[in-house]
């Protein structure tokens, strides 16, 4: 019986137009946005590789290690292929340099403003909008559909239960809508066989999870719209409540959680808080300026009494020892300086962090949220990349600025230019190594930072876990309302 | 039929409604104490303008709605303790037989088929019935959304047919036919009784009830004010008791409205 009903309901769908349209919509835009998702992440390969080659010549040709300006650029992932994730408003580089904090810059939206007006349909996308869609379109008149032509009452003439009908409804729909979902996603993960993209063992296992929570998802919608059905006499008016819960659920409540949370947590904007940096460096360097001052004052109230030539003497005898002062206290503010602009970009990142726990929790209500957040977890394009590409150019600078000061010291000094102002030759500017590059082979090399599988699916299991209980809360709803249904 | 009747009441009845009453939750009152039984090879002909109650006694036959009290059985089997075993026994054509419209004649008639439990039938069993409710053999292959409702109401039929159940209940089946697809049916419906199933009909046609049914009722606001069988209609003119009884029972129901106001 229940074999008997499922093979109804699938073989209803097959023959039904709507199966055609969504077979159709979902292959060429799956494939598309597969295809179109290859060739981004092939030129965000090409352009990362001739980056690092400009920025190793760069540093080649450098005059001195002081002269060196390093960068460091965010490697491509293919994963970005199905979930973009937050990977096109991420900057791809940031400047490495011990006077700068890192900073990551030119995201590709920054560099293709078009794109960003309109985003990338990836994956991602589709499932979450395109199908949930015609999840709706599937199951909104599922029961009051059937009821409104008759065929519920002519059904349940027979010794039909009601739990069989309704379990194969969902099983017939579920697999009239997977079937649309699956057969599209297997050709495009053959193009990525195709084009040679390298995609691990880890990739892999990420993008079968993937699939499986599109899966999941699809079907919380299908229980949704089954519900609803179940729940209402007229079809037209179920499409029109599911149709505002969609709108609710996939455009509405995640925004709001964002917004609630930036309400009941407010934090810094970067203009607020590069304002309270340059007000901490500015005040710092005021008083290096007054400390500077007061310690000159000390040393001409050393050398009072003395006529010229004894100040001359005094002088060229303290200069090093003095410059030496000077220099351990400019290197003080400096550090100060640094450590106080992270300290404040600890702060208000620990600030944001909650921030974005409670705008996710809240967006969480909505199982479009769980879908989005695992998704991008799953694909390591999350709301994280950005933190950890900057922790990790981080460590590496530190690293960086290490190794050019042993450099320097190798050197014998500073490096940079020297300028020597003669009565023969008069000005003339030195640089030291004009003929020749540095040697860059024991430089430290930026690598990207890794996110293990166990992390990506660890951080996506709450997710899943919230999805799981979306479905069974509509499927046992659903169960509930067709057994006090009205088949009249 | 006489010999026949007479055979036929001998036997446990199929179709047996015992002090049904059903009260919405409105507070209309639809079905009021309602007796009647249908034998095998009989057909009971529930008569009754709108709102009269016959489609919730089938309905509450179907397990569509739960009598507020009293019982319906089917071949024995009380509908409200066990609707799945008790409606093995039966088989049903609605008043506007709607099917899948994606589907085909044969499809359609195989799915409802074999939800009616029957699942040894081959496309020859299938044509045979379709044939015998005389649906042309081109239809067979075509998809329901470009059939006619008459056409739709002989798949219906042919599906009772095939289910074979002993039981079968009728809502309005002619109802919206044209008098040759009304008469075929009349036939059809004829040969069933003959076969030994018990109907249970509802209708507005009188004519058409006079004519082939064994037993008549006529229903009023849920109250079966009249039951007459076939030799008691021999030489009734069906048309003025149905009235007499509908006027009568309206006088009735209106004097107590107006006692009771009075008082």
């Amino acid at each position: 019986m229940l074999s008997l009903l499922i093979q109804k309901e699938l073989k209803n769908i097959l023959l039904s137009p709507k199966f055609a349209a969504t077979f159709l919509v979902c292959s060429v835009l799956i494939l598309i946005s597969i295809f179109i998702g290859i060739n981004e992440y092939e030129n965000a390969v090409r352009q990362f590789e001739a980056n690092q080659q400009i920025a190793q010549q760069d540093i080649a040709q450098a005059s001195s290690w002081g002269q060196v300006r390093n960068i460091a650029h965010r490697e491509p992932t293919p994963m970005q292929i199905f979930v973009s994730g937050i990977h096109f408003d991420v900057g791809r580089l940031s400047g490495i340099s011990s006077f700068d904090d890192v900073k990551l810059v030119r995201s590709p939206y920054s560099d293709e403003t078009l794109f960003a007006i309109f985003r990338v349909i990836d994956f991602a996308f589709i499932v979450q909008i395109v199908l949930s869609l015609f999840a709706i379109l599937f199951t909104y008149d599922a029961i009051n559909g059937e009821r409104e032509n008759g065929t519920l009452k002519l059904a349940f003439a027979n010794s039909v239960s009601r739990v069989n009908y309704l379990f194969a409804k969902f099983a017939g729909i579920w697999l009239g809508l997977i079937i649309p979902l699956l057969i599209p996603i297997l050709i495009g993960l053959l193009l990525l066989l195709v084009f040679k993209v390298p995609v691990g063992a880890d990739e892999w296992m990420s993008i079968s999870g993937l699939i499986g929570l599109s899966v999941l998802y699809v079907t919380f919608f299908i229980g949704i719209g089954i519900l609803v059905s179940a729940l209402t006499r007229k079809s037209s008016l179920s499409f029109l409540l599911l149709l505002v819960i969609w709108i609710g659920s996939v455009l509405i409540l995640p925004r709001m959680g964002v917004m609630a949370a930036g309400q009941i947590v407010p934090t810094e904007s970067i203009a607020q808080l590069e304002a309270k940096q340059e007000a901490f460096q500015k005040a710092r360097w005021d008083q290096y300026s007054a400390e500077l001052s007061d310690i000159w004052r000390s040393r001409e109230a050393e050398m009072e009494g003395m006529d010229e030539n004894e100040r001359r003497a005094y002088r060229d005898d303290k200069e090093w020892e003095w410059l030496e002062k000077d220099d351990v206290l400019r290197k003080k503010v400096q550090s100060d300086i640094i450590e106080n602009n992270r300290t404040l970009m600890e702060e208000s990142r620990n600030r944001k962090k909650v921030q974005e726990k409670l705008a996710f929790n809240i967006a969480r209500l909505s199982p479009v949220s769980s879908f989005r957040l695992a998704a991008m977890n799953l694909a390591g394009t999350d709301i994280d990349l950005k933190n950890r590409y900057e922790q990790s150019m981080r460590i590496y600078k530190d690293d960086f600025t290490q190794f050019v000061e042993k450099k320097q010291e190798e050197d014998g000094g500073h490096g940079g230019f020297r300028i020597s102002v003669d009565s023969e030759s008069g000005v003339q500017l030195d640089f030291g190594r004009n003929d020749q590059t540095l040697d860059t082979s024991d430089m430290p090399r930026y690598s990207a930072p890794k996110t293990s599988l166990q992390t990506s699916i660890a951080s996506s299991i709450p997710d899943f876990g919230l999805l799981g209980l979306f479905i069974l809360l509509a499927f046992g709803g659903s169960f509930i309302a067709f057994l006090r249904y009205d088949m009249r | 039929m006489d010999d026949q009747h007479n055979e036929t009441i001998k036997q446990a009845p199929l179709l047996e409604a015992r002090n049904l009453t059903k009260v919405y939750e409105d507070g209309v009152k639809a079905l009021d104490n309602l007796q009647l039984k249908v034998h095998p090879g009989e057909i009971f002909a529930m008569l009754g303008g709108n709102g009269a109650g016959k489609t919730t006694t089938i309905n509450i036959f179907l397990d569509f709605i739960q009598p507020t009290s009293g019982n319906a059985f089917i071949n024995g089997v009380d509908v409200n303790k066990d609707p799945l075993e008790a409606k093995k026994n039966v088989a049903f054509v609605s008043e506007n037989v709607q099917l899948y419209p994606n589907f085909t004649a044969i499809q359609n008639v195989d799915f409802f088929v074999r939800l009616g439990g029957k699942s040894n039938y081959k496309r020859n069993d299938y044509e045979a019935a379709l044939l015998r409710v005389g649906l042309q053999r081109e239809a067979f292959d075509k998809k329901l959304k470009d059939f006619s409702k008459g056409m739709r109401q002989k798949c219906g039929i042919a599906i009772a047919i095939l289910k074979d159940a002993p039981a079968i209940l009728l809502d309005e089946p002619t109802s919206g036919l044209d008098p040759k697809a009304g008469k075929e049916f009349t036939r059809l419906v004829g040969e069933l009784r003959d076969e030994g199933k018990a109907i249970l009909m509802s209708t507005h046609d009188i004519f058409r009830a006079k004519e082939i049914a064994d037993h008549v009722g006529i229903l009023n606001a849920g109250v079966l004010v009249a039951q007459k069988t076939y030799n008691e209609l021999k030489g009734v003119n069906l048309e003025n008791l149905y009235v007499e009884y509908m006027a009568g029972y309206m006088e009735e129901a209106t004097g107590s409205l107006i006692n009771s106001l009075a008082e």
